[in-house]
């Protein structure tokens, strides 16, 4: 990848997800981090990326009902005996 | 999921096939939250979720029997809880849900960012109220989702499954699975943008 090829829209629509999981061959995260490094609505967009896979993992956890387990366990066993 | 987790669980349906009744209740008690847990991301709605659950260990239990032990249990089970949770999603009205192609980020000719905006919200994650209000804004943008994309980011970002496995548990390639997850992303940020930044000049799509 040459620097020149390395246009914002590339990198926020093809590089991003690859960057973010470390899965981008180093020469490539180097020539993306170039860019950041000299383009402020790139790292703008980086950070408001970030920041909405912070918010995402604050959905979890979850409340989960009380007594669920046994629940399940009533409602399987209801009806495996209306079966028999 | 580690190896080992797998060999527990293999251990127990292979004591559930052979009618043991405690390995069941063990196997509620391993896996309950996360089924309910996968189905609220479906359904988003707590009792349909619960019954989504219900369903799903009443599956596991009478078809256990054509489970393949050469394969990966949490993978056949997800699919399993998924498959509840579409089932019960479909008798309800359908969701309304958005062309992703509309909420893409913009870019001039030269590909450089049209109108790049500060997104505002970003510093105001710092804080928690304002940081939890934003997420249940983010979960309500993740039910507008088509499913396929849906599915993916609330495996991955919410539930944050390994993405290995959740391209395993729904059956595409790593290379699918990452492309869903970054278009999920990207409308989830582009919408969180949207109402909580400074509004671009002119020619912003208007928010439902």
């Amino acid at each position: 990848m040459t620097h020149d090829a390395l246009t914002c829209k590339r990198i926020i629509l093809e590089y991003l997800v690859d960057y973010e999981d470390g899965s981008m061959p180093e020469t490539e995260r180097r020539d993306l981090e170039l860019h950041l490094s000299h383009c402020p609505p790139c790292v703008q967009f980086l950070a408001s990326y970030r920041a909405t896979g912070r918010c995402l993992k604050m959905l979890k956890p979850r409340d989960i009902p009380r007594n669920l387990a046994e629940a399940v366990l009533r409602f399987v066993r209801k009806r495996c005996d209306e079966k028999e | 999921m580690a190896e080992d987790q797998n060999t527990v669980d293999l251990d127990l349906v292979r004591r559930i096939k052979s009618g043991e009744e405690e390995a069941f209740r063990e196997m509620v008690e391993r896996y309950h939250r996360r089924v309910y847990s996968l189905a609220y991301g479906v359904l988003r709605n707590a009792e349909d979720a619960e019954e989504a659950t219900q369903d799903a260990f009443l599956t596991l239990y009478r078809k256990i029997g054509t489970f393949d032990e050469s394969k990966k249990f949490f993978s056949w089970f997800y699919r399993v809880a998924l498959n509840a949770a579409y089932s019960r999603a479909r008798r309800r009205k359908p969701a309304r849900t958005v062309s992703l192609e509309d909420y893409l980020p913009r870019f001039q000719g030269d590909g450089h960012q049209a109108s790049p905006e500060f997104a505002a919200w970003v510093e105001g994650i710092e804080d928690e109220t304002i940081a939890k209000e934003l997420a249940e804004r983010a979960e309500a943008f993740i039910g507008e989702l088509p499913p396929a994309y849906r599915d993916v980011i609330w495996m991955v970002d919410v539930e944050e499954m390994k993405p290995a496995d959740v391209a395993e548990t729904l059956e595409i390639s790593m290379p699918a699975l990452k492309s869903r997850l970054h278009r999920a992303r990207l409308f989830v940020r582009e919408r969180l943008t949207e109402i909580a930044s400074v509004p671009r000049d002119g020619e912003r799509r208007t928010a439902p």
